[in-house]
């Protein structure tokens, strides 16, 4: 099949930099799959899971949220906030992120603002535990 | 005479040694903080450049005027995002980001995020508005603490508390040269007039919607990178400032011994002289 160039960059590296033959990423909007040819595109990241198939044909999973996908000519660039390979997640730190998030929610008597951060939490902790299944 | 000049310049000696122990042991530190730090610069900065280029792209497609990180609206006040160090002693490097920030702003009314403790004293002691003044440390400094930069930045210009922002940091060139640079983070930057490509690419969302979405993150991932850029800067600034030091201190020691000898070999031949006079007698 063919291949595009792939780049995967958080604030603070580098994650992927190379051929990839398919990504599957979850957008604002739901998941979209990437593959190579794809026309010029550009969204906004939601919290979710992606899966990279690189050029030999491997799939990883990783847990991705936030940030921003272009694919501009056969150049394909995801931006995201964290982005974590399924075998780099701690998973005893998200499964007590998610605990510690879920009592927190239940004690909070409605302020939106809170809520609406802690349950962003929530979510990112149930995506890093569901990828690392 | 001749002897207490010989114990003034034995003295002076001593306590140029010991400056030259510090500056010494100071360059020592910079030289091993400077490898992490130049690591850190790297790896911080294609997320800062890749995404740079994304908001470039879809500024220039957003024929909407309204969208408020797109829309240029007349300055009556910038706000400046100001790099500079937690501490002093490394040569130019604080005074030539002040200095920067003095010849840009000329008389527009400004407020000052500062970002380094020398940053944060040198505007309280102006007198200069502050956003806030809790961010005294450069080193270390994390991509969770940028995220909330980045807020307290969008949340002030939503506010219309001022028209622009600007960031003023050291841009590390090499081991030798660090150079200071503005760069205009809001309203985002637009590429170039007359670059116009054919436009094709489709949008999930509505420009603005996705700009106003995505604009934390590329804040966000700009000031991390600005940040390790300006740390590495400042390191590499303590090293060569430090190395110049001892360097001088041991041309000052070495002139300090040629002196000293003299005044010794001066007093050795006054004492002879005095004998062989007293001998004649």
């Amino acid at each position: 099949m063919a291949n595009f160039h792939l780049q995967i960059v958080t604030p603070d590296k580098m994650v992927y930099d190379g051929e990839a033959e398919r990504l599957i990423a979850r957008t604002v909007n739901g998941d979209v799959c990437i593959l190579a040819h794809h026309i010029d595109y550009a969204t906004p990241l939601g919290i979710g899971e992606a899966r990279v198939t690189d050029g030999e044909g491997n799939t990883r999973r990783a847990a991705c949220s936030g940030g921003m996908l272009s694919v501009s000519g056969n150049d394909v660039r995801l931006m995201a906030t964290t982005f974590e390979w399924a075998d780099e997640i701690d998973v005893a730190r998200a499964e007590a992120a998610r605990d510690h998030v879920s009592n927190a929610m239940e004690k909070l008597d409605h302020k939106e603002m809170e809520y609406a951060r802690l349950s962003a939490k929530l979510k990112r902790a149930l995506i890093r535990l569901q990828v690392t299944e | 005479m001749a002897g207490a000049s010989m114990k003034d310049i034995k003295l002076r000696i001593k306590s140029v040694e010991s400056t030259m122990q510090i500056t010494k042991a100071m360059q020592l530190v910079a030289t091993s903080k400077l490898r992490r730090a130049k690591e850190r610069m790297e790896t911080s900065k294609p997320y800062a450049a890749i995404s740079r280029q994304a908001i470039m792209a879809a500024v220039a497609q957003c024929n909407d005027p309204t969208v408020p990180f797109v829309a240029i609206r007349p300055v009556k006040k910038r706000c400046y995002v100001v790099i500079a160090g937690d501490r002093g002693l490394a040569g130019g490097y604080n005074a030539n980001v002040f200095k920067e920030v003095d010849a840009h702003r000329g008389d527009t009314d400004f407020c000052v995020l500062p970002l380094g403790r020398k940053a944060i004293e040198k505007y309280n002691r102006m007198k200069a508005e502050l956003l806030s003044n809790a961010y005294g440390k450069v080193e270390g400094m994390t991509v969770g603490v940028c995220y909330q930069l980045a807020k307290q930045l969008i949340d002030g210009y939503l506010a219309e508390q001022y028209d622009e922002v600007w960031l003023v940091y050291t841009s590390f060139q090499s081991m030798m040269t660090q150079e200071v640079a503005a760069e205009q983070l809001l309203p985002l930057p637009r590429p170039e007039e007359g670059e116009e490509k054919l436009v094709t690419t489709i949008y999930e969302m509505e420009i603005g919607e996705m700009l106003k979405t995505v604009t934390p993150d590329f804040l966000a991932g700009r000031l991390y990178s600005a940040l390790c850029d300006s740390f590495a800067s400042e390191v590499a600034s303590r090293r060569n400032a430090m190395d110049s030091a001892t360097k001088n201190a041991g041309e000052m020691i070495s002139d300090l011994r040629l002196k000293y000898n003299r005044a010794r070999q001066g007093a050795i031949t006054q004492e002879i002289t005095e004998i062989v006079a007293g001998a004649e007698q």
